[in-house]
């Protein structure tokens, strides 16, 4: 499947369609030109209401991420497979690890500091 | 007794409404000035523990029980004067199988249900049948309980109504059919854009796909509200408070589960999250966590919620 949905996660089910669309588009399963899951497809595999895929495909093409091509689909843009997918999935990733750092008492140095160092040790591990 | 809980909607177009709608079963009290509003194109989850009176306001909605006070509307028109319009136009999968058709053959059943609906669509019934696994050819009186169910279904969706009514449409299925169920009735939404009444005690299973909740208890209707507003407005505080702290009280009927320890409260507030959040403080409580709930936690909390009088 193309993306997935967790019912644990406060995200609203919109966003975690959203979030999970910029992320095909990132790793490359989406590319330009691709068509979109159809709504009723799509709802249908997640089990989700059928409006909360469109309000999803709304707010992408919104964006610009997608285009719907009159009784064709939705689609992938050309314009929008580029630096900035990649910038706005970063940000809401910290955002969200941000507001789990709060919660523990964390500020955002600690959360920084924590990460730097966390991944220093991560990449040793790798080259091992 | 106050109630802090939303129990109408500011909806204009509504698929079904009640007027004070009562129903009284000798001296028992099935429903009390129920007044239920299901909005059109809406997936209206309606809960409750069994007996709260849940089948009884479905019932009385297709005409298979009369209120003792109060009228119902269901798609314009007054289910107790205009019985037959009403059902033709509802797909209604009922708490209860009762046939009264065992000898018949699943597809003769079918066949027989198809001339009470000019928009029966034979093939789409066909295709439903066979992604329930049902074979046509088997007796009503030989069909498990979960069958029963299935046919049921199939005949609810085949004429495509503008509403449907589904009274436990799950009840006896097993999981990997609930979830099939479940598939089915999303792409029929999909494709038949209709208002869908759906009473359940599976709700995580239709979490996603409800947007509208109603939740009964010894026959009042305790809550009624768009999903979205609940998922916002009902959230898990948990806050650390001084020894001997005086807000133990704090927000009265709005604390809908209240557990104070010595220096922490966990409590289930029905309020605007800053709102809450801020009345904490000022009470001189560190709130540490506001979480919204799963479906299934808010409906628990809500039908277990010790109500003052």
């Amino acid at each position: 499947m193309l993306i997935s949905v967790d019912a644990n996660d406060p995200r609203p089910i919109y966003v975690q369609i959203i979030d999970e669309m910029r992320r095909a588009l990132v790793i490359g399963t989406l590319a330009p030109d691709d068509p979109l899951p159809s709504v009723r497809q799509l709802a249908s595999e997640l089990r989700v209401n059928p409006n909360t895929v469109s309000q999803a495909y709304r707010e992408l093409e919104r964006q610009g991420v997608v285009e719907v091509r009159r009784g064709q689909g939705t689609y992938v843009v050309q314009a929008s497979v580029n630096g900035s997918q990649r910038r706005i999935l970063a940000r809401d990733v910290a955002l969200r690890s941000l507001r789990d750092a709060n919660r523990h008492g964390l500020d955002a140095d600690d959360l920084i500091q924590a990460i730097r160092s966390a991944s220093t040790s991560h990449h040793k591990k790798d080259a091992r | 007794m106050t109630t802090p809980l939303p129990t109408s909607l500011r909806s204009s177009a509504l698929a079904v409404t009640t007027r004070a709608l009562s129903k009284q079963y000798g001296a028992q009290r099935a429903l009390h000035d129920l007044v239920l509003q299901v909005p059109e194109g809406a997936v209206y989850l309606l809960v409750g523990p069994n007996g709260a009176g849940k089948s009884t306001t479905l019932k009385i909605l297709l005409d298979q029980v009369n209120p003792t006070a109060g009228t119902a509307e269901v798609l314009g028109m007054n289910p107790q004067r205009q019985p037959a319009l009403v059902r033709a136009n509802v797909g209604y999968v009922p708490e209860q199988l009762d046939w009264g058709y065992g000898w018949m053959r699943v597809g003769r059943l079918l066949e027989h249900h198809a001339r009470y609906f000019p928009s029966w669509d034979a093939a789409y019934a066909t295709s439903l049948a066979k992604s329930f696994a049902l074979k046509l050819d088997q007796k009503m009186s030989t069909l498990s309980k979960g069958q029963g169910r299935r046919v049921h279904l199939v005949m609810a969706l085949a004429h495509r109504p503008p509403l449907l009514v589904l009274d436990e449409p799950t009840d006896g299925l097993d999981p990997v059919m609930r979830d099939d169920a479940l598939g089915v009735l999303i792409t029929h939404i999909a494709d038949s854009p209709t208002t869908v009444l759906l009473s359940t005690h599976h709700v995580t299973e239709v979490e996603h796909l409800a947007d509208h909740i109603g939740v009964l208890r010894d026959g009042e209707l305790r809550a009624q509200m768009p999903l979205e507003e609940l998922r916002r407005d009902l959230r898990r505080y948990r806050a650390k408070i001084p020894v001997g702290w005086q807000g133990t009280s704090l927000f009265g009927d709005a604390v809908i589960r209240r557990v104070t320890t010595r220096n922490e409260v966990d409590w289930t507030v029905w309020g605007e999250e800053s709102g809450v959040a801020a009345e904490l403080v000022n009470a001189g409580a560190v709130v540490c966590e506001s979480a919204p709930l799963s479906l299934h936690e808010a409906t628990l909390a809500l039908l277990t919620q010790e109500i003052g009088k």
